[in-house]
């Protein structure tokens, strides 16, 4: 894998072997170990918790762990997964909603067995792609190829206001960032998926400053 | 949602925080508590410092009446007392006796004399004076029962003011010089400070927790969302922007 075409704020999350890399594995197999894992929505209480860099993290993680997945950007709204990676966005998920064509025909490889799907050029009325049967239907078809599926998706609000979203596939991972998310945020977005019925599979704890963890683990 | 089966967590309770999710958060917490409690013991401390060393002694005068009464027996003590004590001058003189050398109104806001009246002992009072060392306490106590009951019978005898009192009255109990007073109220002061300290410091730690943005750890993460953590991935410089 070329580490050096990819852009250096991604780097990380494709370096094998660091310790940031071990981090998305252990997540990767506590993902696995649930038994709803195939197609995971991955939200957040709000923009900057990094769902996409965990979403492409844990990709990557998988795919070393010899796992082949897939990271869909559909998020139609603010797109981020073409500009992590500093690649164009022709073509992507709102190409296959409009053609013939499988998902996995409008993505790349990123590294061997990862493979990523950008939003392709998003439409003037995005809520009704994301709406429609069809998305479901073609995200889902990554699933003969691919063994986990990740959706890199809107805001939980968005994703509450979306009946794919938020039923449509396996459940929802849910990022929040340990130094950005408000507590009573997290904690009232934790609330609305589950009394909305949604699988929330888990939480990932993201950006935790370095220290705070050796700190934890003391206390516990 | 593919997957039906409701998860034990999912099925939890969430409105309610545990005794044992309350401690961890306010364990999290302890500096800003410890600080609270550490700050009001400190004001306390001070308090008692300019309130200066405060020292309480108590004297029991006991009344009988020397007729029949037709009234209960704590009116009788309300008018004796009243009768007795009305005016400035007698409060001057109980002063004068004590040896106390500041003002009147100062002797005044230190005395409280109230009337009672058990089915035992019958009708009486008690003179508390509060005074800043244990010994002039006794004394102004004492020295203004004794002129109570001095007064009593007096007033008794001579029948003066138109020869309304008819009683006797004895000293039952002498006030005797407290020990420690000071360093009780001082202690009781810290107790206070304490108990608030952990009340106000408890209460600010639940609300500045659940309205930081930092997360300590998974556990932290857990307590809060009562939900799994299913990994932690430490910061890294370059993040993306949503």
């Amino acid at each position: 894998m070329n580490l050096g075409a990819l852009k250096g704020s991604v780097r990380p999350l494709f370096e094998a072997g660091s310790p940031l890399r071990r981090r998305f594995e252990e997540l990767a197999e506590n993902l696995l170990s649930r038994e709803s894992s195939g197609c995971v929505v991955v939200t957040g209480p709000e923009r900057g918790a990094g769902c996409t860099s965990v979403c492409l993290g844990l990709g990557a993680a998988l795919a070393s762990m010899g796992r082949r997945a897939a990271v869909v950007d559909c998020n139609l709204a603010e797109p981020q997964l073409h500009r992590m990676l500093g690649e164009p966005n022709f073509v992507g998920l709102t190409s296959a909603l409009a053609g013939e064509k499988p998902l996995e025909h409008y993505g790349h490889e990123a590294v061997p067995g990862l493979l990523v799907v950008p939003t392709g050029p998003v439409p003037a009325d995005p809520d009704s792609q994301i709406e429609s049967q069809r998305f479901v239907e073609v995200v889902s078809g990554l699933r003969e190829s691919r063994e986990v599926v990740l959706l890199d998706a809107p805001v939980a609000a968005g994703v509450l206001d979306s009946a794919a979203l938020s039923h449509g596939f396996d459940g929802v991972l849910l990022v929040v960032h340990a130094t950005r998310t408000a507590k009573r945020l997290a904690r009232e977005t934790t609330d609305s998926l589950l009394e909305a019925g949604v699988n929330l599979i888990g939480v990932v704890l993201n950006g935790v400053p370095e220290g705070a963890e050796r700190r934890g683990e003391g206390r516990a | 949602m593919r997957s039906t089966s409701p998860r034990s967590w999912q099925a939890e309770r969430r409105d309610d925080l545990s005794l044992y999710e309350t401690a961890y958060l306010l364990w999290g917490r302890r500096r800003l508590i410890g600080g609270v409690v550490a700050a009001l013991v400190l004001v306390a401390g001070g308090v008692a410092l300019i309130l200066g060393p405060s020292y309480s002694a108590q004297a029991v005068v006991g009344i009988t009446p020397r007729e029949e009464i037709g009234e209960d027996p704590q009116t009788f003590a309300d008018e004796v007392l009243l009768f007795v004590t009305k005016g400035d001058e007698f409060k001057r003189e109980a002063a004068r006796r004590a040896g106390w050398e500041g003002s009147l109104q100062e002797f005044k806001e230190r005395l409280t004399v109230s009337s009672f009246a058990t089915q035992e002992g019958g009708p009486g009072i008690t003179v508390r004076f509060e005074g800043t060392d244990p010994v002039e306490a006794a004394r102004a106590a004492n020295a203004y029962a004794r002129h109570f009951v001095e007064r009593v019978d007096e007033l008794s005898e001579s029948r003066l003011a138109g020869g309304s009192l008819a009683a006797d009255a004895q000293l039952r109990q002498e006030a005797v010089p407290p020990e420690r007073g000071h360093v009780l109220r001082f202690l009781a002061y810290a107790a206070a400070a304490i108990g608030m300290g952990f009340l106000i410091g408890g209460f600010a730690a639940l609300i500045l927790e659940s309205r930081t943005n930092l997360w300590r750890d998974a556990r932290d993460a857990e307590m809060t969302l009562r939900a799994p953590v299913l990994g932690v991935i430490p910061d890294y410089s370059a993040e993306e922007p949503r």
